[in-house]
């Protein structure tokens, strides 16, 4: 459903992305791991419509969605979690999942059950500053806000960066009961994650997918995928 | 003393009602827009020729010139901002001082280069302590402090006021959840500079009005934003009324340094920020 084929990305004159090819099929959830500055937060920006590709195309249902902007891909059903874990911090926890759903064109209560769902405890921190939360319950407001309305394809950046164990356990079960509901392409590090969730993994390397695998016994091989961090 | 007070007290809430647009605009959109400075002062002008239109009505001129000017400034954003959106400050600058420049001479061909008094609307004074203070400068103050809380509330209450405090923060955020910035950053805007002109007639009293009065309020707003802290409310009408009471004080004993004193408070706060930043 979501095709991208010789995807080119620059800043400015300094290319990052090189003629790129991804397919994600629906209801699945695909893991993109490289070492640093592979050029997955570039990739994951880029179908969210956060930076313009130089060239290539971008297909979603059939329809042309390249260097649209991103409210619009939102609009579709597109969600980005960024890498930085940023909040709307001097807004209440309650107000940020408030836009989302002013946003998404969704009531409320609908909204804020989708989020004490995935984490019942948020409740305590409902009236709170967003920007007291910790890193963990950070990203979890911001998943959470990712499935208000009609979420299609997720776009997730490593949501396990820099948290604590305990967090992490939380966040791998967050996301493991979202798999077949949505699609989700999902940039992570932490091997152990990968394995358990992944239906594929793409191994992305000097802005380029230099390799996809599929195969459920070499997933859950991490020593083989170790070599490419 | 308590003149003097209450001086620095209204050229501060003047500058408040200024610098809020100011403040706003820099905060969302990263734009150092001069053309506030040109909005204020036709504002006002449009506000003296709006005068003899309705009989000497201080209130029916104000709201007529307020509402013509929203319309202006919607072209301003629309056409010129919202092209600039993701460019270099250089060009911001240039293409907004162009429309400064454009308003002052329009204002100088349509209405002359002479100032033009305007008469104090209430014309009372209170006798405090053998000073007499007019109570027209006290109503400004209050204006500024009733708008203060208002926006807090605006910011804090609406779902529009909430959009854009987010969006300060983290606009790449806010777009992705489906809301399109730029239409709520076109009524901020539009809002700012509906209060700019406010801020001009409630000061043209005072003042008069001549067709530099834009660039003037123009360099002493950028001070305050500049102290306040760009985008923040809060510290947009703690530095606009401190610099106010700054210019009121110097003015007091040494009326030409009024100005100049601005930014000398600047350049030590300034100073003393860049220290912080280094210790910490
Ligand atoms: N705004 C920018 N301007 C110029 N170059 C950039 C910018 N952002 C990233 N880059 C460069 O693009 C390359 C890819 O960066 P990107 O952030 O996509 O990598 P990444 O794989 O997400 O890395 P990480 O694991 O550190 O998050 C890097 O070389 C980086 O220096
Ligand atoms: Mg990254």
């Amino acid at each position: 459903m979501l095709q991208i084929c010789d995807l080119g990305v620059a800043y400015g004159h300094a290319k990052v992305i090189h003629d790129l090819n991804l397919t994600l099929n629906p209801g699945e959830m695909v893991f993109i791991v490289g070492r640093n500055g592979a050029g997955k937060t570039t990739l994951l920006k880029t179908i969210a419509g956060l930076l313009k590709p130089m060239k290539g195309s971008i297909t979603y249902n059939d329809q042309s969605i390249a260097g649209q902007p991103p409210e619009k891909l939102a609009r579709l059903g597109f969600r980005f979690v960024a890498q930085d874990k940023k909040v709307f911090s001097e807004l209440t926890v309650r107000s940020n999942i408030e836009l989302a759903a002013y946003g998404a064109g969704e009531p409320m209560d609908k909204a804020w059950s989708k989020v004490t769902q995935i984490y019942p405890k948020i409740e305590e921190f409902r009236d709170m500053p967003a920007g007291n939360l910790s890193g963990g319950q950070r990203e979890i407001l911001l998943i959470g806000r990712a499935l208000v309305g009609d979420p299609k394809v997720l776009l997730i950046d490593e949501p396990t960066e820099g948290l604590a164990a305990i967090v992490i356990q939380d966040i791998f079960r967050i996301l493991s009961n979202m798999r077949n509901a949505v699609s989700a392409i999902i940039v992570e590090q932490n091997l152990s994650i990968v394995k358990r969730l992944a239906d594929r993994i793409y191994v992305m390397k000097e802005g380029n997918l230099i390799r996809e695998i599929a195969d459920k016994s070499e997933i859950a091989d991490s020593t083989q995928l170790e070599t490419y961090l | 003393m308590i003149q003097t007070i209450v001086y620095g007290f209204t050229i501060g809430a003047i500058l408040y009602f200024f610098s809020v647009g100011l403040a706003l605009t820099f905060g969302t959109m990263r734009i150092i827009n001069f053309a506030h400075g040109m909005v204020y002062a036709v504002g006002v002008y449009l506000f003296i020729a709006f005068l003899k239109v309705f009989d000497d009505s201080f209130l029916l001129a104000l709201a007529a010139s307020v509402i013509a000017m929203l319309p202006v400034a919607y072209i301003i954003e629309r056409f010129i901002i919202r092209r600039l959106y993701g460019e270099g400050l250089d060009y911001a600058i240039i293409a907004t001082y162009g429309v400064l420049l454009i308003g002052t001479d329009a204002i100088k061909m349509l209405w002359g280069t002479t100032s033009q008094p305007v008469n104090d609307p209430v014309g009372i004074s209170i006798e405090v302590a053998e000073f007499g203070l007019p109570v027209y400068r006290i109503a400004i103050f209050a204006c500024a402090v009733v708008l203060f809380l208002a926006l807090r509330v605006f910011f804090k209450r609406s779902i529009i006021g909430r959009i854009v405090v987010a969006a300060l923060e983290d606009s790449d955020g806010v777009r992705c959840l489906g809301l399109d910035v730029n239409k709520y950053f076109s009524i901020i805007f539009v809002l700012g500079s509906a209060l700019a002109v406010l801020g001009g007639i409630l000061y043209a009293p005072i003042s008069s009005a001549e067709p530099y009065m834009g660039f003037h309020i123009l360099l002493l707003a950028f001070a305050v934003v500049i102290v306040g802290g760009m985008g923040n409310l809060n510290g947009t009408f703690v530095a606009a009324l401190a610099l106010g009471m700054v210019m009121a004080i110097t003015g007091r004993f040494w009326s030409q340094a009024a100005n100049a004193m601005v930014f000398v408070v600047m350049a030590l706060v300034l100073i003393v920020r860049s220290r912080k930043l280094d210790t910490d």
